[in-house]
């Protein structure tokens, strides 16, 4: 038992000395920057969207007027 | 591939044979443990350095001291982190976060981003400042992820559930979210462009581009207001969730969000009701065309939902939010008397514009509760914040959303603290709950107090408070925000010219597009800054590495 908290505090230390390392060296920032976002914008792009031009403007459309003196 | 490496390999051996042993002799090493325990002083941080040209990346992040980088570390950037998946979890799940990332654009570039948009935020903050300031942006971020969950797990037309959607009602960003509190027990209102739109330009400033253009490529004309144009823009894209099944829109904050209103009437096809706030106010009988306004609003969201106006439950909601203009108040009298405010200037700006037009939720008073605490103990133990400030600045009309965080800058690089702005004075009243009468008179004038409305084109009694205001707060410079492309700004420039001149009033014009970086870049927000700074003020700035750097490409 004493040997598994021993090992689970190492590790523990060992994934904050990592996460550290992203944090103090803007590692994040650079994946997002370089990597993520050029994939995402790349994606959405591509995402198949509807033409709203396509859509009927119609002018028989109900008229919410209320008489509330 | 291989040349690179082996020049870097290079590179590296040439700085080891180069390296003077003597450097390390003469190291004052008593400054620099000094420097490593409590971070380097004011003036000597060269933040400037920090930056990779172009992209506003950091080569590190700022080591500010043990104790406050480590604040950072764990309660700002882990708690942040950890805290948005949380949020996800609580308010929808990570099957409806999924499939929102993966079809709206503003979603993606957005939110993923979030930490370093509190990094340009909260740069060379420390101690009770840098506490306080992040509470702020927490407080956003959390009901950010609450309005794009709500947006995604009601999107039936991306998965999302029917019996959400039809509990949900969706208004214009600038209808204040008072209004709907009335059905705040069995609906939910999420603003239509608070997220997609408003939030993006000061997180990711690069999505909103995209949807300025999709506008511009049906035929807009590249004039009318770029906030307008982008709000537009996002429903010519297709990139809307459709969580609602009626919508509120309003005119503002000018005729082009008339505009808007049609395109979003003409797309999207469902029941509209248009509440415009008036552009001239301050006028009983305007007034009561208002009421009537909201009464009427009232009766199409009864006829919407078939549930009854429920005036115990906006009392409620009232009351709740009156507590959260009582302590605005009284940091607004921290901020107005003393150096001991500990929120930056873009903190309190997006915090307060954010909260006051959202209506009330939880998060903020949450969150007043948090700071509170540390303004008590700054007030307590006379903690300065900002103890280089050179000048107090109020910040007026309506501010570069891609530059949101200019005020950190500007006190880092010039010392000039910006004490408050027109984003927090809006909303200056709490509202009666106790008769009908007193109640819907309070909301008609808080309705026509919007954003932009009050502090931009909505005449001259209110862009002219200014001069109060600036006694009030005992700040001598005016950061004086000039929306190119906001016509009604546009037309009063030159009587504030001339009041400036006859009050003395050092004044610097930010020239700037509200989401659009395009039109003037954030260098070039700077450099007049700079040149007002050398040229009139005759000044030398505390931190020379900040006055000039490329920061074209960065979120």
């Amino acid at each position: 038992m004493k040997k598994f908290f021993k090992k689970l505090i190492k590790l523990g230390l060992l994934v904050y000395g990592v996460l550290f390392t992203v944090f103090y060296f803007d590692l994040d920032g650079k994946l997002l920057f370089y990597v993520v976002e050029p994939f995402l914008v790349k994606h959405y792009d591509s995402v198949k969207r509807k033409d709203p031009l396509k859509a009927v403007y119609g002018m028989d459309k109900p008229n919410y007027e209320y008489d509330v003196k | 591939m291989k040349l690179n490496i082996l020049e870097k390999v290079k590179n590296v051996a040439k700085s080891i044979s180069e390296f003077d042993v003597n450097k390390l002799k003469e190291a004052d090493y008593k400054k620099l443990a000094k420097d490593f325990v409590y971070g380097k002083p004011h003036g000597e941080r060269r933040l400037g350095d920090l930056y990779l040209p172009k992209t506003g990346l950091y080569k590190h992040r700022e080591w500010r001291g043990l104790k406050d980088t480590f604040y950072y570390f764990n309660m700002i950037w882990l708690y942040n982190y950890a805290h948005m998946v949380t949020d996800i979890m609580k308010y929808g799940g990570l099957p409806a976060f999924v499939r929102g990332l993966w079809r709206y654009r503003w979603m993606g570039q957005t939110y993923l981003p979030v930490m370093h948009w509190f990094d340009r935020g909260l740069e060379g903050l420390r101690g009770e400042a840098l506490r306080a300031s992040a509470w702020h942006y927490r407080a956003m971020t959390s009901e950010t992820i609450r309005q794009f969950m709500r947006m995604f797990a009601a999107d039936v037309s991306n998965g999302g559930s029917k019996e959400l959607h039809d509990h949900t009602l969706a208004h214009d960003e600038t209808v204040w979210g008072g209004i709907f509190y009335p059905w705040r027990n069995n609906f939910d209102d999420v603003p239509l462009q608070m997220i997609p739109y408003f939030v993006t330009c000061h997180v990711n400033n690069h999505t909103v581009l995209h949807y300025i253009d999709a506008v511009q490529s049906i035929g807009l004309p590249g004039d009318p207001c770029p906030m307008c144009q982008a709000e537009a823009g996002i429903f010519v894209d297709d990139d809307m969730p459709d969580y609602y099944p009626a919508f509120v829109t309003s005119n503002e904050a000018c005729d082009g969000s008339v505009a808007t209103s049609v395109l979003q009437d003409w797309m999207i096809n469902k029941p509209l009701f248009a509440m415009p706030q008036p552009m001239q106010f301050d006028d009983p009988l305007v007034l009561e065309h208002c009421e009537r306004e909201i009464e009427e609003c009232w009766k199409f969201i009864e006829e919407q939902t078939g549930q009854p106006f429920n005036f115990e439950l906006l009392k409620e909601y009232l009351e709740k939010q009156n507590k959260l203009q009582e302590f605005e108040w009284e940091k607004w009298d921290v901020a107005a008397n003393t150096n001991y405010y500990p929120i930056n200037g873009v903190a309190q700006a997006l915090y307060r514009i954010y909260q006051s037009q959202d209506g009330y939720r939880d998060i903020w008073a949450e969150t007043d509760k948090k700071v509170r605490k540390i303004l008590n103990k700054v007030v307590e133990k006379k903690i300065d914040s900002f103890p280089l400030t050179r000048h107090r600045v109020i910040a007026w009309s309506c501010a570069p959303l891609y530059y949101s965080n200019w005020c950190t800058w500007a006190y880092n690089c010039w010392g000039l603290n910006c004490i408050i702005n027109r984003d927090s004075l809006m909303f200056d009243m709490t509202i009666r709950t106790d008769t009908y009468e007193n109640c819907l008179h309070d909301m008609a004038v808080y309705h026509e107090w919007a954003p932009m409305r009050r502090m931009a084109v909505g005449g001259m009694h209110h862009i002219f408070e200014l001069w109060d205001y600036m006694e009030r707060f005992h700040c001598d410079m005016v950061m004086m925000y000039d929306q190119l492309q906001c016509k009604g700004m546009q037309g009063v420039h030159g009587l504030f010219e001339d009041e400036f001149r006859a009050r003395n009033i050092h004044a610097i014009w930010m020239p700037h597009a509200l989401p659009d970086k395009r039109v003037v870049s954030r260098a070039e927000i700077r450099q007049i800054v700079n040149d007002y700074m050398t040229t009139v003020m005759h000044e030398e700035p505390l931190d020379p590495s900040l006055l000039d750097f490329d920061d074209g490409e960065s979120w």
